[in-house]
């Protein structure tokens, strides 16, 4: 059974002077997936989520969220609405506590007044394994811990679509295979997941569809494995 | 003279110092909160902070003129103004040349970093020659009957009243923005705007709103400490410059991001300035104010009080 279109991009097109990131892009993510994007480096992946999150002006195309339009909707509404993003390389307010990180995710994007957020913080610090650092400087936490905040401070905000950019890199094999675990926790939790990744293994085991981007353009899409052994996929990675 | 009475007006002229240059600091601190707030969250230096000063002057002079009530009462209608002035200012006109506005068209952010400066050097400009036309040259003041009280503390030292209220004033709003900055709900969202403003706007804060209302509160105080430079001396429609002047010596002395570096520096800067005054004639005051300001900037260039 399909579940419903929960965020649909069409003819979606940016190029910044000569070089093309986007090249009419189409596709629908649908409720409950986990969808993966690969592509090589430049390939306009990064590029694409800050036109989904409304950091990055598209010159033109359409997107949907939830069934509204918003192609030209203000990045924190878009927040609000739901969507959350992280990025390939963390940013928490290094000034505030890992708590009050939470606290302003929870409280602005995701609508809750100052004295209800308190049970939801505590609740994302302990599913994200925060627990213990909450009352330390943003700015002091290990790489690791900056990975672990910047998606629990994505899941503060409370998305329905959670977009994922580069978990992965620079972190240890057993690190990778517990963050696969915590994305797929978040699934379960009922938030749909698209998730940029270069680490090849995290995006096999841990996506229900890929879509490969490469050239602004949608070159392959469908189930992991298929998509990976496509010619254009081979040719575009291994130069084969 | 004996030697005692010798040590007896040294220690008078150093505690003198003290006393004045520390109650002069919460003056300078109130000229210097709005420029220090502007650049620490919205990242702006703002070159037109001194000639919102002097409009903050103007304002509560002119109104004086129309209702006769104590001078003080001119405030519930000046800082109102003027954080509305700023408010505008940014959603307006600055919020278009920001950093972000300049990555949202796909322009570098050198771009971001240099406009607003421009702007506001623009406007620095268009409000002194603004307030030439409508008020004329003239020197014109605050009348009131505090300006030359004094509080005698033994025979031979003593403070002003005025610079010990604007003292009181000054410490109480810092402390007071602080509560604001890190208690109230609008108070975390400037500090995580000032953080990182696409990351807030990512955690569903209106950071053009929050900016906005960041460049109201930092003009509203600009308003009081306008206030403040009318009940003192009197004021033209070009003195802005000199204390643009003192707010930066304050800022680079206390620190470009920190609120209560500007009380310290403030103090410091007051300090040093009646002490090199005492010692060297009143000429020697301004140089001894930013031989100080070269010496932080040579050891400390992020001041004293930098988070």
């Amino acid at each position: 059974m399909m579940s419903a279109t929960l965020l649909s991009v069409s003819n979606l097109n940016k190029s910044f002077g000569a070089v093309t990131i986007a090249d009419d892009i189409s596709f629908d993510i649908y409720e409950g997936e986990v969808v993966g994007i690969i592509g090589p480096n430049g390939a306009g992946k990064t590029t694409l989520f800050g036109m989904l999150a409304g950091t990055v002006g598209a010159d033109s195309g359409t997107i949907k969220f939830g069934g509204s339009n918003i192609s030209s909707t203000p990045t924190y509404v878009r927040a609000q609405m739901g969507m959350g993003r992280t990025y390939q390389i963390p940013r928490p307010f290094t000034h505030m506590t890992v708590a009050d990180n939470m606290r302003v995710a929870s409280m602005f994007a995701g609508g809750l007044e100052p004295a209800e957020c308190g049970d939801w913080v505590k609740q994302v610090l302990e599913f994200t394994g925060l627990t213990s650092q909450k009352d330390m400087l943003a700015g002091k936490l290990s790489l690791l811990g900056r990975k672990r905040h910047e998606l629990a401070r994505a899941l503060a905000t409370r998305p329905s679509l959670l977009l994922v950019d580069e978990v992965a890199a620079g972190l240890t094999d057993a690190e990778v295979d517990e963050f696969i675990a915590l994305i797929r926790k978040v699934r379960d939790s009922g938030i749909t997941v698209v998730w940029i990744e270069h680490v090849m293994k995290t995006m096999l085991s841990a996506t229900d569809r890929l879509l490969a981007i490469a050239g602004g353009k949608i070159i392959a899409s469908g189930k992991p494995q298929d998509v990976i052994e496509t010619k254009e996929v081979r040719r575009v990675y291994l130069g084969a | 003279m004996t030697f005692e009475e010798n040590l007896y007006w040294t220690m008078i002229d150093i505690a003198n110092a003290l006393l004045t240059g520390t109650f002069i600091g919460g003056y300078y601190a109130m000229l210097s909160i709005g420029l220090a707030l502007s650049f620490g969250v919205m990242k702006l230096v703002n070159l037109a902070h001194g000639d919102f000063l002097i409009v903050g002057a103007y304002l509560s002079a002119m109104i004086l003129t129309v209702v006769s009530v104590p001078p003080v009462l001119v405030l519930i209608i000046v800082v109102p103004i003027m954080f509305g002035i700023g408010y505008a200012l940014q959603r307006f006109l600055l919020n278009h040349v920001s950093v972000q506005a300049m990555e949202r068209r796909g322009m570098s952010a050198n771009f971001g970093l240099m406009a607003p400066i421009l702007v506001t050097f623009g406007l620095s400009i268009s409000i002194s020659h603004l307030l030439l036309a409508l008020f004329a040259s003239d020197a014109v003041s605050i009348k009131n009957n505090l300006a030359f009280s004094a509080i005698r503390l033994s025979q031979d030292l003593s403070i002003s009243l005025l610079r010990f209220l604007f003292f009181v004033v000054a410490v109480a709003l810092l402390i007071g923005l602080q509560i604001f900055l890190r208690r109230t709900v609008t108070g975390r969202a400037i500090r995580a705007a000032s953080d990182n403003p696409t990351f807030s706007s990512l955690m569903g804060i209106k950071t053009d709103h929050i900016f906005a209302v960041a460049l109201g509160i930092s003009l509203a105080i600009s308003g009081v400490a306008g206030f403040m430079i009318g009940m003192t001396r009197t004021f033209q429609p070009f003195d802005g410059p000199q204390f643009i002047l003192i707010a930066f010596g304050v800022v680079i002395i206390g620190g470009m991001n920190s609120i209560k570096g500007s009380l310290f520096g403030g103090i410091i800067l007051g300090i040093v300035q009646v002490l090199a005054g005492t010692y060297f004639g009143p000429s020697a005051q301004l140089i001894g104010g930013y031989m100080l300001v070269l010496f932080v900037l040579s050891f400390w260039r992020e001041g004293l009080f930098s988070k």
